[in-house]
């Protein structure tokens, strides 16, 4: 294997072709069989990786440390009033000039403040259960819809629980999912609008398709790439 | 909202990143929780310069006061690497053993890895991010990411198959 080979065997392993250089390193694949064995191992090692090495949360400790070591800002009243003012100025302006995108950007951010808040006050789950017979009802009984509510352990991504939620004044279900170490929150209602869309706000990826009259929001940091597979999924299964 | 409440919704729910970082560099907790807490007050001084996404701009600022540590304290961790050796190295791991381990081995592998392997593995594996985010993060340019990881990836494979024949380990699963 030359230097050339090994830097493409890495890099599509990790996602970083970008379509077209990808479609010709698959040809490349299908075709020798030496490249194919070296792919899979460096495949198996990366998820030998993934699945086995330690991942360290931080200790409850440091947050506390942090809260108090960390000096209040002081702030006079005059810069919230400013704030509000140049908040009412813009909206005005937003108001008169809606781009487009700004409904999925307003989206996105909604959706993302929950999932932070959600794992701030460490209140991500309402009903911790991976039983979709035990999950559906719970949320059944709190909406005026039935999401539809399915495990996908086989697949690497473990129903763990859920909770509901208010977007754009509608409550949710958030459908709480993990993949290692990473949680991913799927909002789902009739009200989540439909149409596909992606977006990254603050270091989390946003995935939107809809089916079955439902709208399906998927909120994680998680990467790009095993996010979509997720959307597909569970796509594929409601 | 107040500049604290935006550090603390935008930078605080990357602790466990930051943490699991600061742990694989200095490979101790204690060290890990020192340093951290030394890099959130200096993340929180220079939040205001903060432009774009939260997370690597955390880990950089992480990653830094780790590095500045580990010069003080353990200054053989970082010597400078020949990356040119970096280049020439152009095998892909052969026959793998990393199945057949246990957890542990794996994790002392790891550990083992020169400091600049290690946490170009570390941010790609467990981290996922992107070579664009390793690279601001690390502070090199994308092709050294790329071959660090090469050689990262390498030296596991290499170290898991010498721990498993020294061993005598096996191989199953």
């Amino acid at each position: 294997m030359n230097a050339e080979e090994s830097r493409l065997l890495h890099a599509y392993l990790d996602g970083e072709l970008d379509p077209p250089r990808a479609v010709a390193f698959e040809a490349r694949l299908a075709q020798d069989a030496g490249l194919r064995a070296a792919y899979e191992r460096l495949r198996e090692l990366s998820s030998a990786i993934r699945e086995e090495a330690d991942y360290h949360a931080a200790p409850a400790e440091l947050s506390r440390a942090f809260s108090e070591q960390a000096p209040r800002a002081r702030r006079s009243w005059l810069q919230p009033a400013l704030a509000l003012a140049a908040a009412v100025l813009l909206g005005i302006a937003v108001g008169f000039f809606l781009p487009r995108g700004a409904g999925e950007e307003a989206l996105a951010r909604e959706l993302v403040a929950s999932h932070v808040r959600a794992t701030l006050s460490d209140r991500m789950i309402d009903v911790a259960s991976s039983d979709q017979h035990t999950v559906k009802p719970w949320l059944s009984a709190r909406l005026p819809f039935s999401p539809p509510v399915s495990d996908f352990s086989g697949e690497g991504f473990p129903l763990v629980g859920a909770r509901v939620e208010y977007v754009g004044g509608k409550p949710a279900a958030v459908l709480v999912y993990k993949r290692r170490r990473h949680t991913i929150d799927v909002f789902v209602s009739p009200d989540v609008p439909s149409g596909r869309a992606a977006s990254a706000r603050d270091g989390f990826n946003v995935e939107r398709f809809s089916a079955q009259g439902m709208g399906f929001a998927l909120v994680s940091d998680l990467n790009r790439n095993e996010l979509e597979d997720f959307a597909r999924l569970l796509a594929g299964r409601s | 909202m107040t500049e604290r409440s935006r550090f603390e919704q935008q930078v605080l729910p990357h602790m466990d990143a930051a943490y699991n970082l600061a742990r694989w560099l200095t490979r101790n907790d204690h060290d890990a929780k020192d340093v951290l807490q030394e890099a959130l007050l200096r993340a929180y001084r220079f939040f205001d310069g903060l432009r774009g996404e939260a997370r690597p701009w955390l880990l950089a600022i992480v990653r830094n006061a780790c590095f500045s540590w580990l010069q003080a304290n353990r200054p053989g961790d970082v010597a400078p690497l020949d990356e040119e050796a970096e280049e020439a190295d152009t095998e892909t791991p052969e026959a793998l053993a990393a199945r057949s381990l246990d957890r542990r081995l794996l994790n002392e592998a790891i550990a083992a890895l020169p400091v600049h392997f290690r946490e170009a593995l570390i941010l790609r594996e467990l981290e996922d991010l992107s070579y664009r985010d390793i690279a601001r993060i690390t502070g090199v340019p994308i092709g050294t990411v790329m071959s660090r990881l090469a050689r990262a990836r390498r030296l596991l494979a290499d170290s898991m198959r010498v721990i498993a024949s020294a061993a005598r380990l096996p191989v199953h699963r």
